[in-house]
């Protein structure tokens, strides 16, 4: 199961295969390598369909935005072939067709990536993770965590401090000048509150003895185990292996240059 | 570098990211608005440039806070984790953006050898973290398939929300927050103090 | 022969000063002297202000490096200068607990929290779950391992708190106000839980809150700290409070109830017949499927003093948000002045109802106190010459003359709550809803707030407020008991004080006057 997969092994099997998706130009690569993403979430993980889709939908409109201007504004080196269609002053060609829908597809793909990862990593494990494997420093984890603990004590307040404007008549004013003000109101009680925590938090740690050492004993032992190599090594290889597929067919196209 | 920092500066870096992945939500929906007007003339990416400096604000209001080296790069670095912590959508990509971001940012104050946090350098900060926003862009987003006065757009758009949104946004918060009296424990708090003392000075 | 003079001090503070800036002004605390000792309760009390706080900090070595103060004088642990242990050493032997249960924690559960305590002394993993079990056995938590400590009450965190001290294994530990924030039954069993782990692990504690009453009993010692951070009393509780009241008095100092005169003399004349100004019918609220309130109906009359008590989770700040229209309810109708709420036109209804939160900085919108006090008759269009007068009577009524042009954060948690209330008045409503305003207040705060609410509501202002403080409850008309989302109880206070087995369930404690009359009666 992914969930148990180790965190900052599971980062980087959906950090490299990004990467390497960002030089692909052809629809084939991104387009096989989404479906293959939704068959690992869908039958390695308990991530709910529900929920995917409910996150996932709005990206997918905001991939047609952005293939559709790619359509539009494709630069001349990506945009050779016949014309498809015209649009306003626009002609839109099978190469900056294929661009637009390529770029589109590999954003769905970055999302598909990230969902696998977010959806099935625990916040403190993915940090103890970072410090024991990738050797983060004790203080900047702990610190992180500290923070982050806040997260629904920050959104809390921020549902009072809504209520609390709006007892005070702010929802009465408009115009630019009071959106910037309204920006305001919202973000210094916020952060003031949040700086008295930072202070608080931080004495409250120290005072447990926490001294930011890197020598320290670990209640979860983060470890890297074969299969969590295996699934770097899948994650990375079938985009290789896609990408070697769509060269054989002849569709692979990296930064403009058909391969 | 660490052992200069203290822990309240990290865990308040950490917080700002927090309290700025809550506020983020609220400029998502200007980004859309912007984007839906744009989106007729096939601009609507475009609209996420116009706010895209916003993204930049916690490595400037970090840095002008603390004022140490390191500050604005570990500060965006740091938010990053905190958004893949909230669970943004972004995911440990995200850490990456966060590091080339932060490290765009903290040029600026590297060139002034982290002594000058004055409004023109904090605005020169929120452009370079713009401009090599941008560069990752190019090629991540693949933005460089597009037209050349499409990019150029891009990119001024993008420096301008920089300059704006970080930069001149980021110092006023900062000014802003310094009157609250809670900053006295770090350097901004303190400068302020100073001002108050001798106002001749 | 005294505890003191057959003991080994533990402890020892010689001509301590501390300054967040430098020496020369502005001294936090001054010329200090004092000793503490093996297997004592002592506790240090002073008004808002004196510096309490920071010297629980100088004495477990964070302060003055972490604000970066000055200090002169020494401090003696186990006899050795406290600056020769190394970094993390000497806060291994002094614990504290902090007054806020929200932020003394980094991790997400229970059990990673005292983890990291046990990570920090580089404790063998193996040997943590057992000593996890152990402490959780201690502070009576043991079925609240994999909680996340963001779903505890206040009650529970602090024990938590504790709980990661105590692994530590110190010698001293320090409580800087611990039930502040809490609860008053919560209040009652903490202060028993630490009565009972003093016993048994024998450990040194000292104890800082300006509170004394709850104390009182289990103390050993008092230490007294005027405004100035200097000591003006260190002696054995029965010692001092005969003695010093004048001088602990002019200083601010909380005073013990036994040595205290009734905070207001209660109203005599309950309003009779007098017209409904806010009526609730058949209400229910759910939030996320589960039930916040469910079939509340109740009638408040014009002129009322209304305060709703109740379990943290009873729905008490919900149905007060209902009242005030902020959210609408699922089910059954609100009427305010006859007039369903829903059909009120927003402007006029906040310019007649008021509401005062927790926080009186979510309220704050301004730069200055002045612009908060004008900011809603400047909206609803007052004249010039009116909001002058109207906002200068409000500064000098709220002692904020002097503060007119300050930042309102920057004011002192007193000074803010002052400000929240004022900007309530400054349009004059009929209807004044409070949630919770003296939670984590001090003495003085707490007692002005009390004194102009009377004077409110002597001036005709209804008013509902949320309060734990059975103090304040016992000086209302009506005190409104919620319970399992309903109403358990509505009518006069000294009804309520008679249904000893509701106040038992509803976790609520009877005030100081009800509890010697009934000692004395016993």
């Amino acid at each position: 199961m992914i969930a148990s997969i180790n965190p900052s092994m599971k980062a980087f099997s959906v950090l490299i295969p990004g990467i390497l998706l960002a030089l692909t130009y052809d629809f084939f690569t991104p387009l096989f390598y989404l479906v293959f993403i939704l068959i690992i979430t869908f039958t390695l993980s308990k991530v709910s369909f529900y929920r995917w889709i409910k996150i996932f939908t709005p990206f997918l409109l905001i991939a047609i935005g952005f293939s559709w201007m790619t359509m539009l504004y494709t630069s001349e080196e990506f945009s050779g072939g016949h014309v498809l269609f015209e649009v306003w002053r626009f002609e839109v060609t099978s190469g900056s067709f294929e661009t637009g829908v390529s770029l589109g597809l590999r954003s769905l793909c970055f999302v598909s990536l990230s969902l696998l990862f977010v959806l099935t990593t625990d916040s403190t494990k993915f940090m103890l993770s970072l410090m024991q494997q990738c050797k983060l420093p004790p203080k900047i984890t702990y610190g992180i965590l500290a923070g982050y603990r806040f997260l629904p004590t920050f959104q809390q307040e921020l549902q009072l401090i809504r209520q609390a404007h709006r007892i005070r008549g702010v929802a009465r004013s408009k115009g630019l000048r009071d959106r910037i003000g309204l920006f305001r109101r919202y973000v210094i009680p916020l952060l003031a509150n949040g700086i008295r925590k930072a202070e608080r938090v931080a004495l409250a740690m120290e005072s447990k003895g926490f001294s930011g050492e890197s020598k320290r004993t670990y209640y979860h032992e983060m470890k890297i185990n074969p299969r969590d190599w295996l699934f770097l090594f899948c994650m990375v290889g079938s985009l290789v292996t896609i990408a070697s597929l769509s060269s054989y067919f002849g569709f692979l196209n990296i930064f403009g240059k058909q391969y | 570098m660490t052992k200069h920092w203290k822990l309240k500066e990290i865990v308040l870096m950490s917080i700002l990211g927090v309290v700025f992945g809550v506020i983020y939500l609220l400029f998502f929906f200007v980004g859309q608005g912007i984007t839906t007007f744009l989106t007729p003339f096939g601009l609507g990416p475009l609209g996420y440039e116009f706010i895209f400096g916003i993204w930049f604000i916690v490595s400037i209001l970090a840095a002008y806070i603390i004022r140490k080296p390191g500050i604005a790069f570990t500060a965006e670095v740091i938010a990053a984790v905190v958004e893949v912590l909230i669970g943004s959508t972004a995911g440990p990509t995200l850490i990456l953006t966060g590091m080339i971001q932060g490290a765009g940012a903290e040029l600026a104050f590297a060139i002034t050898k982290w002594r000058n946090y004055t409004l023109p350098i904090l605005i020169l900060s929120g452009m370079l973290a713009a401009s090599v926003s941008f560069i990752y862009h190019l090629y991540a987003s693949g933005i460089i398939a597009m037209g050349a006065w499409i990019i150029l757009a891009s990119l001024i758009i993008r420096i301008i929300s920089g300059a704006l949104l970080a930069g001149i946004l980021g110092k006023w918060l900062g000014d802003q927050l310094a009157k609250t009296g809670v900053l006295r424990g770090y350097a901004l708090g303190k400068e302020l103090q100073k001002k108050r003392e001798h106002p001749a000075a | 022969m005294s505890i003191q003079q057959l003991n080994k001090s533990l402890l020892q503070v010689e001509n301590y000063s501390f300054s967040y800036e430098s020496l020369n002004d502005n001294q936090v605390l001054q010329d200090l002297s004092f000793s503490l000792y093996h297997n004592e309760m002592s506790m240090l009390i002073g008004a808002s202000g004196s510096g309490k706080s920071s010297l629980a900090l100088c004495l477990n070595g964070l302060y003055p490096e972490a604000v970066e103060g000055n200090s002169t004088g020494n401090i003696y642990f186990k006899d050795k200068h406290i600056s020769d242990y190394a970094t993390g050493e000497l806060q291994q032997h002094i614990g504290i607990v902090f007054q806020d249960p929200e932020s003394q924690f980094c991790m997400i559960t229970v059990e990673d929290e005292l983890a990291f305590t046990l990570e920090n002394l580089n404790i063998p993993s193996s040997e943590m779950p057992k000593r996890i079990l152990e402490v959780l056995h201690l502070v009576g938590m043991t079925n609240n391992k994999h909680k996340r400590l963001h779903e505890l009450s206040g009650g529970e965190k602090q024990k938590i708190a504790l709980a990661a001290v105590l692994l530590l294994d110190p010698n001293l530990i320090i409580f800087d106000e611990p039930t502040a924030n809490l609860d008053p039954v919560s209040r009652i069993e903490f202060i028993d839980l630490i009565r009972e782990i003093k016993e048994e692990k024998k450990l040194s504690i000292l104890i800082i809150d300006h509170q004394i009453d709850d104390w009182l009993f289990i103390v050993d010692r008092l230490l007294v700290l005027n405004k100035n951070g200097q000591i003006i009393a260190n002696d054995k509780p029965d010692k001092i409070f005969p003695e010093k009241i004048p001088r602990l008095k002019q200083e601010g100092v909380w005073l013990p109830k036994p040595y205290l005169n009734p905070l207001t003399v209660k109203a005599d004349s309950r309003p009779t017949n007098k017209p409904v100004l806010l009526s609730i019918g058949n209400l229910s609220f759910r939030r996320k499927k589960s039930t916040i309130l469910s079939d509340i109906t109740l009638n408040i009359p014009e002129g009322e003093f209304v305060t709703i008590v109740g379990e943290n989770g009873a729905g008490k700040s919900t149905l007060l948000q209902l009242m005030a229209g902020l959210i609408t309810p699922d089910r059954g109708t609100i009427s305010f002045q006859g007039k369903e709420i829903e059909n009120w036109n927003e402007k006029e209804l906040r310019a007649n109802i008021g509401f005062v939160f927790q926080n009186p900085e979510h309220q704050f919108i301004t730069d200055t106190v002045y612009d908060e006090l004008t900011f809603g008759m400047k909206l609803n269009g007052y004249h010039q010459a009116e909001i002058k007068a109207r906002t200068t009577a409000l500064l000098s009524q709220f002692g904020l003359l002097r503060h007119k042009y300050h930042n309102p954060f920057s004011l002192s948690g007193g000074q803010k709550r002052r400000v929240s209330v004022a900007t309530m008045l400054s349009e004059s409503p009929k209807l004044l809803l409070l949630d919770e305003p003296t939670f984590g207040q001090d003495a003085d705060t707490t007692h002005e707030l009390i004194k102009t609410l009377v004077m409110l509501r002597d001036n005709g202002t209804t008013i509902i407020i949320i309060t734990h403080d059975m103090e304040l409850a016992d000086l209302s008309d009506t005190i409104l008991v919620l319970q399992n989302h309903k109403v358990a109880f509505s009518g006069s206070p000294s009804a309520l004080w008679r249904k000893t087995d509701l106040m038992k369930r509803a976790r609520l404690r009877l005030p100081y006057r009800i509890r010697t009359q009934n000692k004395l009666g016993r």
